[in-house]
């Protein structure tokens, strides 16, 4: 969700409940000479209303389990969890008087704290990291798909060398020709197979290369390229890193005969593929991972508030 | 040739069903959201299965109830048939007793207060006294009190309201101008300059510690006192040294160790060192400080001894010289008896000490002066009586003591609150006793005012506390009523 003026509504609804709740908490401490306590009226409303708060945010998550029920608009849902999910920190800290209190409440104000904190943090980056992903992952795929279409890059790149160089004792299975991973040589089946589509482009004649004269490709293909298909995230590969990888591919050229040149650019297409798949990789753990921290404890934090709403109207 | 992307090339590549197999971010992301409440749970469960309700206690306990801190239905007690369990009065009051504040407040016309709604349990370990607002929820408008109370009627806080002390007020509140009642005449600018060490002794400069102490039992070393006077038995009682505490119809309060107030300044301990009470020159011992019969018994004993030891003094010779008045005919030489020797000798040191020895500090009344020696031989010379019959009139003059007035000394300054000089160890004397250094008057009151006070004590940061509960307290503890025990120590501390 991004945080732009599509917003203002909820921050400035936001903005006069944080309001509202100072006024109650300073009412509160200039009548009760003993200051605000989660046990009076004014800190029991307050307390009701940031755990009310706590629940609607929890609710997105069984809100997103089904879809199809017809419960207000996603968008709303979203946004209303970000914002009454923010407003229940504030809630709570006046229905506490911004003490942390004993053993129970300390725990409840640290998980929602860290809750908010992290909604806060991931809401900042999911406003900021997929725009740019869209600049620098232009083949970004499905993340969950991502180690299938690594899979299928190396596929790709096992035959284009092959066609240059010979048998080099990849084991093949029979449906391997069914699936690409969306660049296409020359040597390319499944456009065969399944008739030649107007956006493919057509075939052109691979010459196989002498023992010789494909020694150098099939030693780079074998010693790193290869590697970094199957690895990525090893440390230390030239082939990770664009300006290495592109002085590597034009020393490549010169080694290689002209004839070659085509496939050597399809690896170099290959492996620019492959790199922009790791900083997928990477910038989707940014933008979920604080997923890791922010559900369980909220779920955590509901648990332990309705343990904490009895025991205090009890003691 | 280059490798071309299409959209359905792209499309093509992705397995349809992915959505169905989860990945280890996904799985990761179950796992905890199923752990964490679990382990939450668990937590609290184990707290409660293990008997420690602290977990629930909403902040630790004040540091007088620390020990309460796994019984919570000490003081939450749980009415019948309710789910609540509430703090509740009678369960403070099983401990200690809580009198009221005032008579005012015990015959109803001011609301029962609960014991929590002043003392606030479940907030650290901070003192559990009340603040200052909760005093000035009735102090703030007292207007119970009516229009003839003795008390100020609006105090909202030791800023906003508190009258000065009620020992400095002026002739505009309490009808009079403040007057320290004492009666011993002191000259405070005096003796903070360079003074005389006795007759005869050298230049000294005194200091404040060297007459007001906080305690007279840990402190032996008085530079300025006499360890005799110190180990004399005085037969004066505290009546008549010092003035009654409390005001108002308030009892004072009494202090809580021996090093909060000051006090008293004793001749033995601070005067004695400069001020002889010597009598006659035969004598290097002073006079008792002491009533004055017991003076007079002690010099009729002193001479009584002297004239024993001494017969030869009892063979007197006049010098016609020194005859001021010039009427020196009587005879040149007399033997008198020893009783008339004594009498004599009591009476002149009396006459010295009465007008001013003594009187130069406290206030003498009854006895006229006359020169003893003068009146004596005058009655010895003159034809209307004899020698004998003068130490007859000299001997009944003597028998008529003077009343020495009750030196009145203000032991609290402040009955209704507590000032602790201990705690203000750190401070120079003057500093905060300004008026010590140019008050020459016995009169003078000396404690600080209360704007001294609130140059240190104010509300915010940089201050220090100006709560109510700082100088006053609410129970009146003369009615305080005991009460019987409670708890057993194994059982408190093990929580059972």
């Amino acid at each position: 969700m991004l945080l732009d003026r599509s917003q203002r509504g909820w921050a400035w609804a936001s903005l006069a409940i944080s309001a509202a709740g100072l006024a109650m908490y300073s009412v509160e401490i200039i009548v009760d000479p003993g200051g605000a306590r989660g046990g009076s009226t004014i800190g029991l409303l307050l307390g009701v209303v940031g755990f009310a708060f706590m629940l609607y945010a929890a609710a997105l998550g069984a809100r997103k389990r089904v879809p199809t029920w017809r419960l207000g608009r996603a968008q709303a849902w979203m946004r209303g969890h970000l914002w009454l999910g923010l407003l229940a920190l504030p809630m709570i800290l006046f229905h506490g008087g911004f003490r942390f209190g004993g053993a129970l409440t300390r725990v409840l104000m640290w998980l929602l704290i860290i809750t908010v904190a992290s909604g806060v943090y991931g809401a900042l980056l999911q406003s900021w990291i997929p725009k740019k992903m869209t600049a620098e992952v232009p083949l970004e795929t499905i993340y969950d798909q991502i180690e299938h279409v690594r899979g299928l890059l190396r596929k790709e790149a096992d035959l284009a060398v092959e066609a240059l160089c010979g048998d080099l004792g990849f084991a093949r299975k029979a449906e391997d020709d069914g699936q690409r991973a969306g660049g296409f040589t020359a040597l390319r089946p499944i456009a065969a197979s399944a008739g030649a589509s107007a956006a493919v482009a057509p075939a052109t004649e691979i010459v196989l290369l002498t023992e010789a004269e494909s020694a150098p490709l099939r030693m780079f293909y074998l010693r790193e390229m290869r590697i970094f298909l199957e690895s990525p995230k090893k440390r230390g590969q030239r082939l990770a890193d664009a300006a290495r990888a592109e002085a590597v591919f034009a020393n490549l050229r010169t080694v290689l005969p002209a004839v070659a040149g085509g496939t050597v650019g399809d690896l170099e297409g290959i492996c620019g593929e492959a790199r922009q798949l790791l900083r997928q990789e990477r910038m989707h753990r940014w933008l979920h991972g604080w997923l890791l921290v922010h559900i369980p404890l909220s779920l955590a934090l509901i648990v332990l508030g309705a343990v904490h709403a009895v025991l205090a109207l009890r003691w | 040739m280059a490798r071309t992307r299409t959209t359905k090339s792209v499309a093509q590549r992705i397995d349809l069903n992915y959505f169905k197999r989860p990945t280890p971010f996904k799985r990761a992301k179950l796992w905890l959201a199923i752990l964490a409440p679990v382990v939450a749970m668990v937590w609290i469960g184990w707290q409660v299965f293990g008997g420690d309700q602290r977990v629930y206690s909403s902040g630790p306990l004040s540091a007088a109830h620390a020990v309460l801190e796994k019984q919570c239905a000490a003081c939450h007690v749980r009415e019948s048939g309710g789910f609540s369990a509430k703090a509740a009065d009678a369960a403070c009051l099983a401990c200690h007793d809580g009198p009221a504040h005032h008579p005012e407040m015990t015959a109803g016309s001011a609301p029962k207060q609960a014991c929590a709604e002043c003392h606030a349990e479940h907030r650290g370990r901070v003192r559990l006294a009340a603040n200052t607002r909760n005093c000035a929820q009735c102090h703030g408008d007292l207007g119970v009190a009516g229009p003839g109370s003795r008390f100020t009627k609006r105090i909202r806080s030791f800023a906003d309201g508190h009258p000065e002390f009620a020992a400095l007020r002026t002739a505009a509140t309490d009808g009079g101008a403040a007057r320290d009642p004492g009666t011993i005449k002191l000259n405070h600018a005096l003796h903070m300059k360079e003074i005389r060490s006795g007759p005869n002794g050298p230049l000294v400069q005194l200091t404040c510690g060297d007459c007001h102490r906080p305690s007279l039992s840990g402190e032996t070393e008085w530079k300025y006192g006499d360890a005799n006077y110190a180990a004399a038995m005085d037969s004066y009682t505290a009546a008549e040294e010092f003035a009654p505490g409390g005001s108002r119809g308030l009892p004072a309060m009494q202090p809580w160790s021996d090093r909060q107030l000051m006090a008293p300044v004793k001749f033995a301990n601070a005067c004695a060192g400069c001020h002889l009470l010597t009598f006659d020159a035969r004598f290097e011992e002073g006079v008792p400080h002491d009533r004055p019969d017991v003076v007079h018994a002690f010099l009729v004993k002193k001479f009584s001894q002297y004239a024993a030891a001494h017969p030869g003094e009892l063979r007197e010779v006049q010098e016609p010289e020194r005859s001021l008045t010039g009427r020196g005919a009587g005879p040149r030489t007399r033997t008198i008896l020893a009783a008339q020797w004594v009498t004599e000798g009591v009476a002149v040191s009396e006459e010295l000490l009465w007008h001013k020895t003594c009187s130069q500090c406290h206030a003498i009344s009854a006895t006229s002066l006359q020169d003893a020696e003068i009146a004596r031989w005058d009655a010895v010379g003159s034809a209307r009586g004899s020698a004998a019959g003068a130490a007859v009139k000299m001997r009944t003059d003597s028998a008529k003591l003077p009343a020495v007035a009750a030196a009145n000394v203000t032991l609290q300054w402040l009955p209704h609150a507590k000032f602790d000089h201990d705690a203000h160890r750190g401070f120079a004397c003057t500093g905060c006793h300004q008026n010590a250094l140019k008050s020459k008057q016995t009169s003078d009151i000396l404690i600080p005012g209360i704007a001294v006070c609130q140059t240190c004590h104010a509300s915010g940061p940089g201050f220090a506390s100006a709560a109510c509960s700082d100088c006053h307290t609410y129970h009146d503890w003369a009615k305080r009523k005991e009460v019987k025990p409670t708890f057993l120590l194994p059982g408190l501390r093990g929580g059972n």
